[in-house]
């Protein structure tokens, strides 16, 4: 009785995987790690979006100090021109009537 | 992502009302904001021309003893309308009132610094005519 040598380790030996080149490989792995971080803390979340974010601080902060002393001078002149127009309407003799 | 997303929007607009708030209290001028609303005129003058205590001393004695004499109009005024004096007469009385009015005010601005003394009069001088009030002179405002 004779063995005829198993095949399969030969074969094995032989057997190379040459599947096609993926040029996005690396990049897609580093995305979905930077997404599973990004997913976990806003810090991260941020850094990967750090120029649109840091310019949407900028605005903000920009945008809400012009409102602010936009809004600041607009009642500073309305409180100086009530308090003028109080100050002259009380010395005219003109616009007075009896005290009831 | 969504989370965060929203996060960050309440963080820009926390950012922009923050800095709101911060502009507004330094362009803001208290001191003139606690005199309107306490309805203060001469210590708005006293805050609004930066004038030293001479000088506001002087203001307001000129201002008291305009009171007295715009009282005196005031009545004269008052008087002749009551009797339905003529409209010459009244539209006399008026233009004296006017003129002391105007005479009171550059003396005023005689006892301020000189560019203050300019503003002054710029504020002012227009404003003579066109106000109504009831009562006796006063600088205090109507609540």
């Amino acid at each position: 009785m004779s063995f005829s040598p198993d095949p399969l380790p030969t074969l094995l030996a032989s057997w190379r995987i040459q599947p096609p080149p993926d040029p996005g490989f690396r990049r897609g792995v580093r995305e979905r790690l930077g997404a599973g971080v990004a997913g976990a803390t806003w810090a991260a979340f941020a850094r990967r979006r750090a120029p649109l974010v840091a310019g949407a601080f900028a605005v903000a902060l920009i945008g809400g100090a012009l409102g602010g002393y936009d809004h600041a001078r607009a009642r500073v002149d309305e409180d100086r021109a009530r308090l003028a127009s109080a100050y002259v309407a009380g010395l005219d003799a003109r616009r007075m009537v009896p005290a009831r | 992502m969504t989370r965060n997303l929203i996060l960050t929007l309440l963080l820009v607009a926390a950012v922009a009302a923050a800095a709101f708030g911060v502009a507004f209290v330094a362009s803001g001028d208290r001191t003139l904001r606690v005199a309107a609303r306490q309805g203060d005129a001469l210590e708005w003058l006293r805050v609004e021309f930066s004038l030293d205590a001479d000088r506001f001393a002087a203001v307001r004695r000129l201002h008291d003893e305009f009171s007295i004499e715009c009282s005196v109009h005031c009545a004269a005024i008052i008087a002749a309308r009551e009797r339905s004096a003529p409209a010459a007469e009244i539209a006399a009385l008026e233009d004296h009132c006017v003129g002391a009015m105007t005479a009171h005010f550059r003396q005023v601005a005689a006892r301020m610094e000189a560019a203050q003394g300019e503003r002054y009069l710029a504020l002012v001088l227009p404003r003579i005519r066109g106000h109504t009030h009831q009562g006796a002179p006063s600088v205090r405002l109507a609540p």
